[in-house]
């Protein structure tokens, strides 16, 4: 039987310099459960150290955590890659790493990268700077992605700044892409019109860097056999009953 | 004056697209973000940038330019040189950086239009 989950497809941890504190894999799940959203991915920038905290704080609290990262192309360009499993997750990391700019994060400027575990204790710092694009276009990392399992969804396209249509003003017809997303700039029934996004499957999600954000969403219904990215991947493409429902507007706290 | 009157004053070489040297340059755009490029630059004009993925090619096909090109030692991608052979589009690349070139450019007497 199928029935609704919301979905939030873009959430970033305190791993990414530029988010709070606050946003502890646990706290993360805490709020999720309270607010509603039963699927979270988590993609923190060209790192993914606190997904497996957050499937382990996940656990018995009935939020599914999708392995994730948000990386940033060489053209600048922010794509959400997101995997089945977390062996799948730690090959892209392995690829990502290597394409990484090696240079070492100022956290007076950028801000610090925590790595934590489930029950919100400091594991370390991660000291390589985690913000800025690795060497790999567009293209080849969605190729990567979907060779090891997973897929691409194009960040917030409607935003002027690293997306896809504000860095390259179109979308290549060689980019594999299963959806782009559109932040809270955009009212989710207005998303479909936007020109250059080729007739793709549009999804919203918080994009969260605070609980406040991620309080005030937006975020997507889908509509779900269970809540596994395999499912959700089925929704995208409109196929075997499930698909994407519609989204669930911003509120205000 | 045309892309191939760049090559012979200036430290630039041609990698991809020689036959398409003989195009008319009618001035120069320099910028890194493709969508600007593609709403701002004029047709005819050569283009410089940094960049050296394939799409810098679809967007210069697109917006009609005469020449691309890779300044401050970046080099184009394999996919990038044969995307330029197969549009026809003139390739250069210079170890100049990007405002060493453009000033180059416009003492040779190309101006942004």
């Amino acid at each position: 039987m199928s029935r609704l989950f919301t979905a939030d497809l873009h959430v970033h941890t305190l791993l990414s310099p530029c988010a709070a504190v606050e946003m502890t894999p646990r706290h993360i799940v805490r709020r999720a459960v309270e607010f509603g959203i039963d699927i979270i991915a988590i993609t923190d920038h060209n790192a993914c150290d606190n997904v497996a905290a957050a499937i382990e704080a996940a656990t018995g609290a009935g939020i599914v955590i999708i392995p994730g990262m948000e990386v940033e192309t060489k053209e600048e360009t922010h794509v959400l890659t997101l995997f089945e499993t977390l062996p799948q997750l730690a090959a892209w990391e392995a690829y990502v790493a290597a394409r990484r700019s090696g240079r070492k994060n100022d956290e007076k400027k950028f801000g610090a990268q925590f790595i934590v575990d489930a029950e919100d204790n400091l594991v370390a710092v991660k000291e390589e700077m985690l913000l800025g694009a690795i060497d790999a276009d567009v293209a080849e990392v969605a190729r990567t992605v979907a060779a090891i399992g997973g897929i691409t969804i194009a960040s917030h396209v409607d935003r002027p700044s690293y997306s896809i249509l504000s860095q390259l003003g179109f979308i290549p017809p060689d980019v594999e892409l299963a959806a782009v997303e559109v932040s809270r700039l955009t009212p989710y029934r207005e998303a479909s019109r936007l020109p250059g996004i080729s007739g793709l499957p549009v999804i919203t999600s918080s994009d969260a860097h605070t609980m406040d954000d991620f309080a005030c969403g937006p975020r997507t219904e889908f509509l779900l056999e269970r809540p596994t990215l395999s499912e959700i991947r089925l929704a995208l493409a409109n196929n075997q009953n499930r698909r994407i429902v519609g989204a669930i507007k911003s509120r205000t706290t | 004056m045309t892309v191939h009157d760049i090559l012979s004053a200036l430290p630039v070489k041609c990698v991809a697209g020689k036959e398409a040297s003989g195009a008319i340059v009618l001035g120069g755009y320099a910028s890194d973000l493709l969508s600007n490029v593609m709403g701002q630059a004029k047709a005819g004009s050569v283009w410089v940038t940094m960049q050296g993925h394939k799409n810098i090619v679809a967007v210069a096909s697109l917006a009609g330019l005469s020449a691309i090109v890779i300044a401050g030692g970046s080099k184009p991608d394999a996919d990038t040189l044969a995307k330029a052979e197969s549009e026809n589009i003139a390739l250069l690349i210079t170890d100049l950086p990007v405002f060493e070139f453009v000033g180059q450019l416009y003492a040779l007497g190309v101006k942004g239009r």
